[in-house]
């Protein structure tokens, strides 16, 4: 019960967790039970079908203020280029796009043109590159449409601060990897049994509204997230 | 109120402040707009509220049976659980793990949980140094202030407030600009998160069937304050769980919309676990404390609908109530509707006993919330238990309008008198009341009743 | 069809014209209209204060003072309300007075939607101002009827200029006994109130509810506003004729 390595107290903790839910299970719960609902996904899918996913991606993806550009793979280089030199951005950090929207031929050829036009590209995923580089270049497991979001899972070489730490956050999505509806998403992951320890569910850049309700990118994530689909 | 917990005092405080209500005002109206605009594109909101009102009922049902199950999916996913009966055990058992892993610098995610335990404080006494990132509640922790919302914490503070305070505090430039100002936190902040060796967040959610936490944010910080440290501290409380992945959904869908109007906040992290042998990056260790602290007393109350609460902040924004006086003047971890509810429960101290009473009970609250809460019908029910807490001056007055109203010779006797105690200062309006109309005249006229009653109109056939 | 008129107290006492507007309109639509005098109170201060006994006693009453009327009508939507949502629960414990309580609830209505609803009242027939006209919706006529329904009535003359306040269903701040346990709160949220019914420009209130017209009345008195503010019931039976115009 108490896991692996229990650290301080979690014994003591354990017993005391037995207690409670013992005690709870004594007592009658106060309220009726009005059941599991069956399917949940019935009442709270709102994209109900596969037409048009890319179109209903970028409008939802937009609407939260994430440019999107739907691409040709051979289109992908330039594209990632020119948007990259366009903000200023002069050193990349290239996740692990395999997997994802791009071949391993592909992505090597990315990591080319970058250099090419005249990018640093590492792989690196250490501190000081994290804390330094302009941008990151990432693939993603999943893409939603119904709310313009794409998911970034932990596991090797995927760093959990790529799409987080640098301030341009270029997210590849390959169009088959496009879902419907977040209900379609996590019935995947139920289904799927084994998950990685962090996935993380990005819909928009990193944002705040505390001062005055004035809407501010850019807070302690990317204050630019882009994503390309790659058709 | 027999009590005097200064309530009245700060509610005068409150109302006279110009500032406070004009910003309170402005952000609440805006909040309410954005979520009414954002919950009209759902195809069917309203079966949405009703479903997730329902899961919330079940699971409170049946919480042994889900916390059991999330505990041990996320023991299996290597997660250490541990659990805490009160605020102070809480505390003790984050202060241990710190000493444990020799933690130095401690990052937070913003989490109304551990304001209610006071962890903060207890940290800083053990020499661990508390850093709160999100941008709101970084303001309010340097400025020695408190959050006044459960989600917008400086929904009180103008900018210029908020420029004092950094530049005073943090020593830089004076700017007014809200991107200048986030730039200057962003700075600041990574820093910190550079060196952090201890996370603590909150938990918007539990997912039983698979022991995964999942954490909203806006900034970033929750993904920062999760990842980076080798130690990560997860509290929450035990009503946080929801059965399924597929139930998960159905919050996700309404807490944004609720909270700030937005379809799905920037980030959500679902956390199955500390990081795995390969991950680059990722806490070593993932500690999630279950807090109970009043919630299973609760539980088996009548009030327990309100553990169905998932801290949209919905209810505080479309109060005209916390409107009027901003969260401060509650004096109290949860402001607003649900506050008022709450804290008289897990605090029956009587430090909150005012708090339910402070309604017109316009029922705005269980409009917006998310879960259908009859926050109403609990301030009715909590006023009732108050009801021997209550001054004998009001209990004696309740009960002779109750006699009054019994029987209509006295009813209308009562109306005869009520005449006798109205002044009339000219033109059918009393401006002094006597009292306990003094109280009614503090704030506006009152209308005299005309000559005659309608009752009076019908026996003379003048109906 | 018979109909028993229940008055409310703070109808009889403080706005009897609203009372003759209503039994006019009943009568003007072929109803005999009842006025029990025994009736005195809902028992709502009681029930919202949390004096549950003495409000169930009040609903026993009223239960009993109406038990022979097959059709109650009300200018009042809180009262209505109390008795429809909140007498069955009152009275929950005793099986009894709790089916009197369901029954009870199930022939009490509020006057606009009775009258428009059930007999037919055109108010594009009968609702004609000769002025912009602004109105409050008041927050316990919920589950009663909306603020749209009170829109669309004022606006079914296209003659009206009905002139939407922003935010019709925020609270006045009266709440009943709220009102004087915490005047200051009260105040300031009667503020608001005001403030958003100047700024329409019209100066005259649609307010269908006795304790919000005293707080609003009261207030825009003590800020001289020059507002008035007037029950649904006595603009319709002014404008079928059954009743004298005042200003």
């Amino acid at each position: 019960m108490s896991g692996s390595k229990g650290g301080p107290g979690a014994d003591a903790s354990a017993n005391a967790l037995e207690l409670l839910l013992h005690r709870l299970r004594l007592r009658p719960a106060y309220s009726t039970d009005p059941g599991l609902p069956a399917d949940p996904a019935a009442i709270a899918r709102q994209v109900q079908s596969d037409d048009d996913l890319l179109a209903r991606f970028a409008a939802a993806a937009t609407a939260a203020g994430t440019p999107v550009e739907s691409v040709p793979a051979a289109a992908v280089s330039a594209t990632v280029v020119s948007l990259l030199k366009e903000h200023g951005a002069r050193t990349v950090l290239l996740s692990p796009l395999a997997g994802s929207a791009l071949s391993v031929a592909e992505a090597e050829d990315l990591g080319r043109a970058l250099r090419e036009a005249g990018l640093q590209t590492t792989l690196a995923t250490d501190d000081d590159t994290l804390f330094s580089v302009d941008a990151a270049v990432t693939g993603v497991i999943a893409a939603v449409a119904e709310s313009g979001t794409i998911v970034c899972p932990s596991g090797p070489g995927s760093a959990r601060g790529a799409s987080l730490i640098p301030p341009i956050h270029v997210a590849l999505v390959g169009s088959g990897q496009l879902l419907p509806d977040l209900c379609d998403y996590l019935a995947g992951l139920s289904a799927q049994g084994e998950l990685p320890a962090n996935l993380s569910l990005i819909s928009g850049p990193s944002k705040t509204a505390d001062i005055e309700g004035v809407l501010v990118t850019g807070v302690h994530g990317p204050g630019q997230l882009h994503v390309l689909i790659v058709r | 109120m027999t009590r005097n917990t200064g309530f009245h005092q700060r509610v005068a405080a409150a109302v006279a402040d110009h500032r406070l209500r004009t910003a309170v005002r402005k952000a609440t109206w805006q909040k309410v707009e954005a979520r009414e605009g954002s919950l009209a594109c759902l195809r069917n909101s309203g079966e949405l509220r009703e479903l997730a009102a329902r899961i919330r009922q079940h699971t409170l049902a049946r919480l042994p049976d889900y916390l059991e199950q999330f505990a041990r999916n996320a023991c299996a996913r290597g997660a250490v659980i541990h659990f805490a009966p009160d605020a102070a055990t809480a505390c003790q058992t984050v202060v241990e793990l710190a000493r444990y892993y020799g933690s130095k610098l401690a990052v937070k995610v913003k989490s109304m949980t551990t304001e209610e335990i006071g962890l903060n404080a207890v940290l800083e006494a053990v020499g661990v140094q508390v850093v709160e990132t999100d941008l709101g509640e970084f303001v309010v922790q340097i400025d020695r202030d408190r959050p006044s919302h459960i989600v917008t914490p400086i929904i009180h503070k103008d900018r210029r407030q908020i420029a004092e305070a950094i530049s005073r505090r943090l020593g830089c430039e004076y700017t007014e600009d809200p991107v200048g100002l986030t730039r200057i936190i962003r700075r600041h902040l990574r820093e910190i998160f550079r060196r952090c060796d201890l996370g603590i967040s909150g938990v918007n959610f539990a997912v039983a069937e698979t022991g995964t936490i999942c954490i909203c944010t806006n900034e970033g910080n929750g993904r920062m304050c999760t990842t980076r440290p080798r130690v990560h501290v997860a509290i929450m409380g035990i009503e946080k769980v929801v059965p399924r992945l597929c139930d998960l959904v159905v919050f996700l869908k309404l807490l944004s919309r609720s909270s700030t109007g937005q379809p799905l906040g920037s980030y959500t992290s679902l956390i199955a676990g500390p990081k795995r042998p390969g991950d680059p990056d990722g806490p070593e260790h993932l500690h999630i404390i279950l807090l109970d602290n009043g919630r299973s007393a609760v539980l088996a109350s009548p009030f327990a609908e309100v553990l169905c609460c998932v801290r949209c902040g919905a209810c505080l924004n479309a109060c005209p109530v916390y409107r009027a006086i901003g969260g401060h003047a509650y004096n109290s971890v949860y402001p607003g509707p649900i506050g008022s509810v709450l804290m008289p429960l897990l605090d029956s101290s009587g430090k909150h006993a005012d708090l339910p009473g402070a309604s017109s009970l316009c029922g705005a609250c269980r409009v917006a919330c998310p879960v259908d809460i009859d926050i109403p019908g609990l301030l009715i029910r909590l006023r009732a238990a108050q009801r021997r807490g209550q001054s004998w001056l009001k209990r004696t007055m309740m009960r002779l309008w109750g006699v009054t109203m019994r029987s209509d010779p006295t009813y209308r006797l009562g109306q005869r008198l009520l005449k006798r105690l109205l002044p009339d200062e000219g033109d059918g309006w009393t401006v002094r009341g006597l009292c306990p109309l003094a109280r009614w005249t503090s704030a506006r006229d009152l209308l005299r009743p005309p000559l005659k009653s309608f009752r009076q109109l019908w026996q003379e056939g003048q109906v | 069809m018979k109909v028993a008129l229940f008055a409310t107290c703070l109808t009889d006492t403080f706005f009897p014209r609203v009372g003759q507007a209503v039994v006019r309109l009943l009568r003007r639509c072929g109803c005999t209209v009842e006025f029990p005098a025994a009736q005195t109170c809902c028992g709502q201060p009681a029930f919202n204060s949390g004096f549950l006994e003495h409000a169930a006693a009040l609903a026993r009453r009223m239960i009993r003072v109406f038990e022979r009327y097959e059709t109650i009508v009300s200018p009042s939507a809180s009262c209505v309300s109390m008795v429809r949502h909140h007498f069955p629960e009152l009275l929950a414990a005793e099986p009894r007075w709790c089916r009197q309580a369901q029954r009870l609830a199930d022939r009490t209505y509020e006057f606009a939607t009775f009258a428009i609803g059930r007999l037919g009242l055109d108010p594009a027939a009968c609702l004609k101002f000769t002025e912009p006209v602004t109105f409050h919706y008041p927050c316990h006529a919920r589950g009663i009827y909306g603020a749209a329904d009170l829109q669309r009535w004022l606006a079914a003359n296209p003659s009206n200029e009905v002139r939407i306040p922003q935010h019709p269903d925020c609270c006045c701040g009266f709440g009943g006994i709220f009102a004087v346990d915490y005047p200051e709160i009260s105040g300031a949220m009667l503020e608001d109130k005001l403030d958003v019914l100047v700024a329409t420009g019209a100066r005259l209130v649609i307010c269908n509810e006795a304790g919000c017209a005293l707080q609003m009345l009261g207030g825009a008195r003590r800020r001289s506003l020059p507002l008035r503010f007037k029950h649904l019931a006595e603009c319709l039976a002014e404008g079928l004729g059954v009743l004298e115009p005042v200003a």
